[in-house]
């Protein structure tokens, strides 16, 4: 028999402590998106924590999504270090300027104040507000810049992934920096009773070594969620682009839910799926973007009939942000979908294709916004 | 004693391979005073080593930092080069403005393309990432571009490709449009108008060039089935 509708918070609780559920939890990464619902462009989202705020709020209530998450850009915390970023007037920031331009520059890297520096202020605030409305209902993750990633904003990419041969040592400085900046952060989101997690598109598997991931990025990441831990939260890795080389490493990390994009869910179930609870992965550009309701309902589908055995769990996503241009009509077929399909007890026999849809993913690389 | 031309070679092109941009360095020096022809050692050296590298690279052996390195110590060896070779080879006077799609900001792949296009004698100008189609049809305009290479990872971003060749062709100029990166494939750029379509950096050239002596994008095209699946597969290069 099956349980009466929870809350999305009650959901998490319940999947946390491992509780009885009425489904899976249903969580499309709404980011940049939010804006749509009120009607704002992305640069005035981003940089005003009221308006951000309330645009995931309205969001929330419209469409009654599992998890608030709270983000516009990866490279924030390099930004709050000190890189320079290009904000379009409609579309999520872009690095302009690295901070770290040479090795004199490591001098001018100081300890974050979370308060202070760059527009982390503006998501502190944007997210104490979803709290403040919303938070008795659902949680809300902001999302933070793991440290290869920030590191990467930090020196500019093709440099600091150029130096994992040329200047390993400069690689490590950095990851020591970022680390201890993320730690700060996580800190500052965890005082205002938001729950938050760390995204790593840089260290996928299409853009370095499984070798290099060990040596360079999964002790830091390992910091990270152990200090996660210390405050009784789990830890959430988001890697988009190809992870199939990485996904083992990205599981020795202490993160409990690897949320993977360019990933068939069978191999991940496969390979780390008795260590960590999935989350993934229809397709955010040929389903979210450019798919139709119809086509987005065999996207869930096909990922549900794969994951939802998953031993240590399975949470029914995108595989990576929900691209701006995605239409409404898309969001709800994906929800719909999606809860229809993860009530629990499963229904089998829901999950057979009656039609044989082709899943065309052309997308492969990870997105750094 | 001095070492067979092949042996040197072959040096090059393992220099790159396995990211010594010093070994690059001193071998092209080796070139120069042997008085072996530097563009030959560019063309049976250090890019055959780079084609390599884009084979491992598409093998899933080489990643983006082996790539990134590969290519430095391929740049290396044809900037000492460079200075011994004759000044006028038979593309430097044909233009080229490149970039990457605006909403895009993967630019690995457009930098391997320019680098190649570079080495081939051509005269680029880089555009960067992220760049507006007007930005494109401007600069084409201005300098009178005889190529447009328009690239892109991303499937958000192809279609703006579309617009970029429509409003070139509305502002009356004839530049012929290249296009590539990770999702493009060959039936896109003929459906989309495009003159050529290249699947790596190292194609890239062959094509502008065949499509600078008028060879139509038909016959630039695929040969055969194999290539179509390794399109599939491809990473798409780069980001």
């Amino acid at each position: 028999m099956s349980i009466g509708e929870m809350t999305p918070k009650e959901r998490m609780m319940a999947a946390l402590s491992g509780k009885e559920m009425d489904r899976l939890i249903v969580s499309p990464l709404i980011l940049n998106w939010a804006s749509r619902t009120t009607g704002i462009k992305v640069g005035e989202f981003n940089r005003n924590g009221e308006k951000m705020g309330n645009a995931h709020i309205a969001c929330f209530k419209k469409y009654r999504h599992d998890v608030v998450y709270i983000f516009t850009t990866t490279s924030t915390l390099a930004e709050a270090m000190g890189t320079k970023m290009y904000f379009p007037d409609d579309d999520a920031p872009q690095v302009e300027t690295p901070f770290i331009q040479s090795r004199e520059d490591l001098k001018k890297l100081k300890p974050l104040d979370p308060e202070k520096d760059g527009r982390l202020p503006v998501y502190l605030e944007a997210a104490k507000r979803c709290v403040d409305a919303i938070g008795d209902e659902v949680f809300i993750l902001p999302v933070i810049g793991a440290p290869f990633t920030t590191s990467a904003a930090l020196r500019g990419t093709d440099t600091f992934i150029r130096e994992l041969y040329t200047d390993p040592e400069m690689v490590h400085t950095l990851m020591r920096a970022t680390t201890d900046a993320a730690k700060v952060s996580i800190d500052a989101f965890v005082k205002i009773g938001t729950v938050p997690i760390t995204v790593e598109p840089v260290a996928t598997g299409s853009m370095i070594r499984d070798k290099h991931f060990r040596e360079f990025v999964l002790p830091y990441l390992k910091e990270i969620y152990a200090h996660i831990s210390s405050y009784s939260l789990p830890g959430a890795l988001h890697i988009c682009g190809k992870t199939k080389r990485v996904i083992k490493a990205m599981s020795e990390s202490g993160a409990a839910i690897l949320s993977i994009d360019d990933i068939d869910l069978l191999d991940a179930k496969e390979l780390v799926g008795d260590k960590v609870c999935l989350m993934g992965n229809v397709s955010p550009a040929d389903g979210f973007f450019k798919g139709t309701p119809e086509i987005i309902r065999e996207m869930v589908k096909d990922c549900v009939a794969k994951a939802y055995d998953s031993p240590a769990g399975y949470i029914i996503a995108s595989g990576c942000e929900v691209p701006l241009m995605t239409p409404h009509e898309n969001m709800i077929a994906f929800l719909e979908a999606g809860r229809e399909f993860v009530r629990l007890p499963i229904d089998k026999s829901k999950l057979e294709s009656e039609v044989k849809v082709h899943i065309h993913r052309t997308s492969s690389e990870a997105c750094v916004h | 004693m001095e070492r067979e031309s092949s042996v040197i070679l072959n040096d090059l092109a393992r220099a790159v391979i396995e990211m010594d941009t010093d070994r690059a360095r001193a071998v092209a020096a080796e070139v120069i005073r042997l008085k072996i022809d530097p563009y030959m050692a560019i063309m049976e050296g250090l890019a055959k080593g780079m084609d390599k590298v884009n084979e491992l690279y598409e093998a899933e052996e080489y990643f983006v930092p082996e790539l990134l390195v590969c290519a430095d110590a391929m740049y290396a060896g044809i900037e000492v080069l460079r200075a011994h070779m004759p000044k006028e080879d038979p593309y430097s006077k044909k233009k080229i403005v490149i970039g990457v799609m605006k909403g895009d900001t993967h630019d690995i792949g457009k930098n391997l393309v320019k680098i190649m296009l570079d080495n081939a004698g051509f005269e680029m100008h880089d555009m960067g990432r992220d760049v507006s189609y007007a930005k494109f049809v401007d600069t084409a305009g201005e300098i009178k571009a005889d190529v447009v290479c328009l690239s892109t990872l991303m499937t958000t971003t192809m279609d703006g490709m579309q617009v970029v060749i429509e409003d070139l062709k509305r502002a009356g100029i004839n530049s012929k449009v290249l296009i590539g990166g990770g999702p493009i494939s060959p039936s896109f750029a003929k459906n989309i108008g495009a003159d050529g379509y290249a699947k790596n950096a190292a194609e890239a050239v062959k094509v502008v060039k065949g499509v600078l002596q008028g060879i139509p994008l038909s016959s630039v095209l695929i040969k055969d089935k194999r290539e179509l699946v390794s399109i599939e597969r491809s990473r798409g290069g780069t980001r």
